[in-house]
């Protein structure tokens, strides 16, 4: 993206973090829009076949993770690894047969979401360790004051395509807009954390449940219509965020699919280019599985 | 029948006039609670300003039934007591199966006997709201024991039309709202206002039995068709079904109770505690923006 940052005045930060166990009670079952029982892989764990470029949506899977979900086992440090870790972050395998292999931050779902390539995913478990290099949070552009930037690396930022217009709005492209109608679980919530799942994704499941948002991949760049999350992530008429969509595949109602917030201003700050390939596999997972 | 708070709801079991099943009541433990915070006081408002939250649970008096939201400075502020237990897993029990309209009992402290109302209940860990005539509520603090005699989640009440669901309210209470049953199958309720989806923000995605869902109206804002908003009103949100978690659907509507103030944070707002939800077509509703009338101290004979 070519605009200007403060990228050289970011420091960058070494955290841990461990390959997180699926969590489930012994009730098993939650529950779906029309009061389907459901029990389902996809949040937790290392999730195999799904990458960045990949459908959203599609799978048997409830909350679909792709790659792997990582925490710390310190609540206040993992609270910490939650915030610092930004979108596109390299995190490096320290334990286990993929020791020394790495792989790309694609969100945050209070997990941090990794995406590895495939040959390396195939080697990775539960409770593997990883170092996350943590960079980009106090990023700021300073010729669009009214445009917060979040969650997300330089490196990232620099890849993107897009930047400062003569008319001085910034260009940011994007493969989806999303109507505020959508946005489910997560509205309220701090927007360093976790993502905005959208509704309207329930593939199969009815038109009445349909926003038209079937079509998503994993790794969208996206733009949410009406949505603040400068400060936390509420409705407001008028502004726009942009976010990548780092989790798919939900049969929980009032979920689905989420981007992860990146930047967030007033409307008229940006222009929205919409642009199919504006999907983080173009710019940071070259080495994803081939054929896919 | 007991006379007082709470009283056309105090029955320990209601029985079912179509042979249906028989709605059953437990008595429940809830606390008075203390309001909590972290290291820091300050939260942060939707524009990035820090501000202290007042309010945000515990026990609010001089806040009552039909007092404007608008009218409210603090975060949340709901009206009376907010019960809670100390057990997690308990707290979530109580307050899923509390329903508006059930009758509580303080058992503790000065003001054990003082009877009132439940009016509401918050998500995320989970908060029954209960209301008490005000020298009660002078008379309680933090700590003092409540008991709930809950009664009503999961009763299916068979004066409703098919597809229209009730929950999060005692058996009879519809009956002293502006519920009324025209006979062809279909169900009118009387409302202040009729919101978009759009507007549904914290709650959204949750357990409509445990949450309320946050309107995202912020302080100030108006409401479509005019008039204010009080705490107690009915409130309709279309495309929104609450069956199991609060979602988007097409062509449904839900109604829920306003049960605490607005709120400076991002994505919360006035909390709306669902209690009917169905397809638009049987689920209807009639706006009156001025002279609206919804759940009232004098209603839950908390007067």
């Amino acid at each position: 993206m070519n605009v200007t940052s403060n990228a050289a005045q970011l420091v960058r930060q070494t955290l841990t973090g461990e390959v997180w166990p699926p969590l489930a009670d012994r009730h098993g079952y939650r529950v779906g829009p029309d009061g389907q029982p459901f029990a389902l892989p996809g949040m937790g764990g290392m999730t195999l076949g799904v990458h960045c470029g990949d459908p959203a949506t599609g799978y048997a899977s409830d909350h679909l993770e792709p790659g792997a979900s990582v925490r710390h086992r310190d609540p206040g440090a993992n609270m910490a690894l939650q915030f610092l870790t930004c979108v596109g972050n390299t995190v490096r395998v320290e334990s286990g047969p993929a020791a020394g292999a790495v792989g790309h931050v694609i969100g945050q779902h209070a997990y941090v979401l990794v995406d590895f390539p495939a040959a390396v995913s195939e080697q990775v478990t539960t409770g593997d360790t990883v170092t996350v290099t943590a960079t980009g949070q106090g990023l700021v552009l300073p010729d669009h004051p009214a445009i917060v930037v979040k969650n997300c690396a330089p490196g990232l930022l620099a890849r993107m395509p897009g930047g400062t217009m003569p008319d001085g709005r910034l260009e940011v492209h994007v493969a989806a807009r999303i109507p505020a109608e959508a946005v489910g679980a997560g509205a309220g919530m701090i927007s360093e954390y976790a993502n905005t799942d959208l509704m309207g994704a329930y593939a199969g499941l009815g038109e009445d449940l349909s926003l038209g948002l079937e079509g998503l991949c994993l790794g969208d760049v996206v733009a949410i219509a009406d949505a603040d999350h400068r400060y936390g992530r509420g409705y407001r008429p008028g502004f726009v965020t942009i976010g990548v969509i780092s989790t798919g595949q939900c049969m929980l109602f009032g979920h689905g699919p989420g981007p992860s917030s990146l930047m967030s201003g007033p409307a008229d700050a940006f222009t929205l280019v919409e642009d199919p390939a504006a999907n983080l596999a173009s710019w940071l997972h070259n080495d994803r599985e081939a054929g896919k | 029948m007991t006379a007082g708070p709470g009283a056309a709801t105090a029955g320990a079991t209601q029985p079912d006039r179509d042979g249906g099943l028989v709605a059953v009541a437990v008595n429940m433990l809830g606390v008075v609670e203390h309001p909590a915070m972290g290291d820091s006081p300050y939260r942060v408002d939707a524009d990035g300003h820090p501000y202290l939250p007042v309010g945000d649970g515990g026990l609010v008096f001089g806040v009552r039934l039909g007092d404007p939201v608008a009218a409210l400075a603090g975060d949340h502020v709901a009206p009376g007591a907010c019960l809670v237990h100390p057990e997690q897993a308990a707290r979530h029990a109580l307050v899923t199966y509390a329903c508006i309209g059930n009758p509580v009992e303080v058992r503790t402290g000065r003001a054990a006997g003082a009877r009132g109302a439940v009016t509401g209940k918050r998500g995320e860990e989970g908060r029954v709201i209960a209301g008490f005539r005000q020298d009660d509520l002078s008379r309680m603090r933090p700590g003092d024991q409540i008991s709930v005699r809950t009664c009503g989640q999961g009763w299916a009440d068979p004066g409703l039309p098919a597809g229209v669901v009730a929950m999060n309210v005692a058996p009879g209470l519809l009956e002293t709202l502006p519920v009324t049953r025209p006979g062809q199958g279909g169900v009118i309720v009387g409302v202040r206002a009729v919101l978009p989806s759009k507007l549904a923000g914290n709650g959204i995605g949750r357990p409509a039995a445990g949450w309320d869902v946050d309107l995202q109206l912020a302080p100030g804002d108006p409401l479509p068709g005019g008039g204010q908003l009080l705490l107690g009103d009915l409130v309709a949100v279309t495309g929104l079904d609450a069956r199991y978690n609060l979602g988007y659907r097409r062509g449904w509507l839900t109604v829920g109770v306003v049960v605490h103030g607005a709120s400076p944070l991002p994505g919360h707002g006035p909390g709306l505690t669902p209690i009917l939800t169905g397809p638009a077509s049987v689920l209807q509703v009639e706006v009156d923006a001025a002279g609206h009338t919804g759940l009232t101290e004098s209603g839950l004979q908390l007067k």
